[in-house]
């Protein structure tokens, strides 16, 4: 009789354990999921801000975006000749790069790419920020590379036709093409004064970027194909600048776990006296 | 120990039904764990006012719990007793920690998908009248404009597409604009993306606001073009 009771004894709370394992497990479960963002890995030393080959890069995680040609506004492009980007980022507490990687089988003077950012809090319509009929908009911050240029130009706009270069140029920019493979990055300051104009990269939160790239190649006429408002644009995405590591939810697991002992403790001793 | 033996039977077999087997009925989906858990901690409160309804079950439930956790007379389950006993708080210091991490999940944004249409374009009906001409010439209008994106095949695959987010409707989809009026996509078509309320993110969408370039009349027949071609009717009053 007692044997059996023992076994089913050891079952039953074999049972227990499993289950509040299945639970808990189950409950921290997380979902792995597309890219949807990029994550800026905290680096210690400097961050290559003009090595769009630098060894560091394979320390950054890639995120892939797809592209579409512009067709929101005049003038469109029905087909443009990059199709996804790669994204990769890298920064120390104080700078931040951005490399942009996609295949153009020629190198052309014409050959150019952009990140855009929401500046502050307002949302931004990723076209330029064009004004929205029923909410209302902020600037964005368009960080320019163009081969023939061989450097960056940092603008903003407020919708369609009053994208300007800023009288602050703060972003640096440099494109190595190869392969068929252009990689392009570009650097700045985590965050600057320019709050009104540019974006302020807050380690640890996540912002909006977009990508756009013009493929610079001429139509046998000689023609630009790909110039202006005729490129090759994503939709908004998330960039985030990795935080410092933070240990607290260490301290507060060792809180929980030092009130649940206690509460244990006292249960049991309750227990005990009151039999 | 009988006494104790059904509930964690039940509690056991209402997990596995929750976890692995609603999912696979037809027509549901897997459900989140804090409802797992929700529905558990309901089914073990029932499980407790039943078992203490009277004072011989309140004892026969309450009596190895309380045996087993102050360690008397349990012979061989004193080993388990101590597992518990360190594993409980490990498990809630466990579950602390991963309710406090930061996420890595970019914060979630809920969009609207037909959020509602200024009072002006709200039971408008079709002033074009539905001859095949004028749907043929809707189609036309509707590959020259619309089709780079919402796609040859009315399906929201056109080439255009890939890149953007929210991805264009998809008229063959039962649940857009066959449940919509006539008049709604007169609104969509006309305003575009940056004609959406706040609840529809107007800043993420690519659809043009084509009332800049493209008179009403054209607009009227590439609605009639699109719901023949998608084979659905709009949504009516009745």
């Amino acid at each position: 009789m007692k044997p059996a009771n023992q076994m089913r004894g050891r079952v039953l709370c074999g049972g227990i354990g499993v289950l509040m394992a299945m639970i808990v497990g189950g409950a921290t479960l997380s979902f792995a999921q597309e890219s949807v963002s990029v994550r800026a890995t905290l680096m210690t030393g400097g961050v290559p801000i003009d090595d769009p080959t630098a060894a560091a890069w394979s320390s950054a995680p890639p995120a892939t975006f797809p592209m579409s040609p512009q067709v929101h506004w005049q003038n469109r492009i029905q087909e443009a000749t990059v199709k996804d980007v790669i994204v990769r980022a890298l920064h120390d507490g104080k700078q931040v790069a951005v490399l942009v990687e996609y295949s153009d089988p020629t190198q052309d003077p014409d050959d150019a790419a952009a990140l855009e950012f929401m500046v502050g809090d307002k949302k931004a319509h990723f076209a330029h920020g064009q004004p929205m009929l029923q909410v209302e908009g902020g600037p964005v911050n368009i960080w320019f590379w163009k081969n023939k240029a061989g450097k960056a130009v940092d603008m903003s706009a407020k919708g369609f036709g009053t994208l300007k270069p800023q009288e602050h140029q703060d972003v640096k920019a440099k494109g190595v093409y190869s392969n068929g493979t252009w990689k392009v990055v570009f650097a700045r300051d985590l965050s600057n004064g320019h709050v009104e104009d540019d974006v302020q990269i807050t380690p640890g939160q996540f912002i909006s970027i977009a990508f756009a790239v013009w493929d610079g190649r001429k139509d046998g006429a000689g023609d630009l194909v790909e110039k202006g408002s005729q490129k090759a644009v994503s939709s908004w995405w998330y960039f985030r600048a990795d935080a410092p590591p933070d240990y607290s939810g260490y301290m507060y697991a060792a809180i929980a776990a030092a009130l649940a002992l206690g509460f244990q403790f006292v249960l049991i001793r309750k227990l005990k006296k009151g039999q | 120990m009988g006494a104790l033996g059904k509930p964690i039977i039940l509690m056991v077999a209402m997990y596995v039904f929750l976890k692995f087997v609603l999912p696979n009925i037809p027509g549901s989906a897997p459900l989140p764990s804090s409802l797992i858990f929700l529905y558990l901690l309901l089914t073990a409160s029932g499980i407790v006012i039943f078992e203490t309804l009277s004072g011989e079950s309140k004892d026969a439930f309450w009596g190895p719990i309380q045996r087993f956790l102050t360690g008397e007379n349990i012979r061989g389950l004193q080993a388990l007793r101590y597992g518990v006993l360190i594993l409980f708080p490990i498990l809630v210091g466990w579950q602390t920690y991963g309710s406090t991490a930061v996420s890595d999940l970019p914060p979630t944004e809920s969009r609207t998908i037909h959020p509602a249409p200024p009072g002006e374009y709200t039971g408008l009906s079709n002033p074009v009248p539905k001859t095949p001409e004028n749907i043929m010439q809707g189609k036309g209008f509707y590959a020259a404009y619309c089709s780079p994106c919402h796609g040859g095949n009315f399906d929201g695959k056109g080439p255009a597409a890939r890149g953007f987010i929210p991805a264009p409707a998809n008229f063959a989809d039962p649940t857009t604009i066959a449940m919509l009026q006539e008049s709604y996509l007169f609104w969509r078509i006309k305003k575009g993306g940056v004609g959406l309320p706040i609840e529809g993110a107007p800043w993420k969408s690519a659809m043009p606001r084509w009332e800049v370039e493209l008179p009403d009349e054209w607009i009227w027949k590439i609605i009639m073009g699109e719901y023949d071609g998608a084979h659905q009717s709009p949504r009516t009053w009745e």
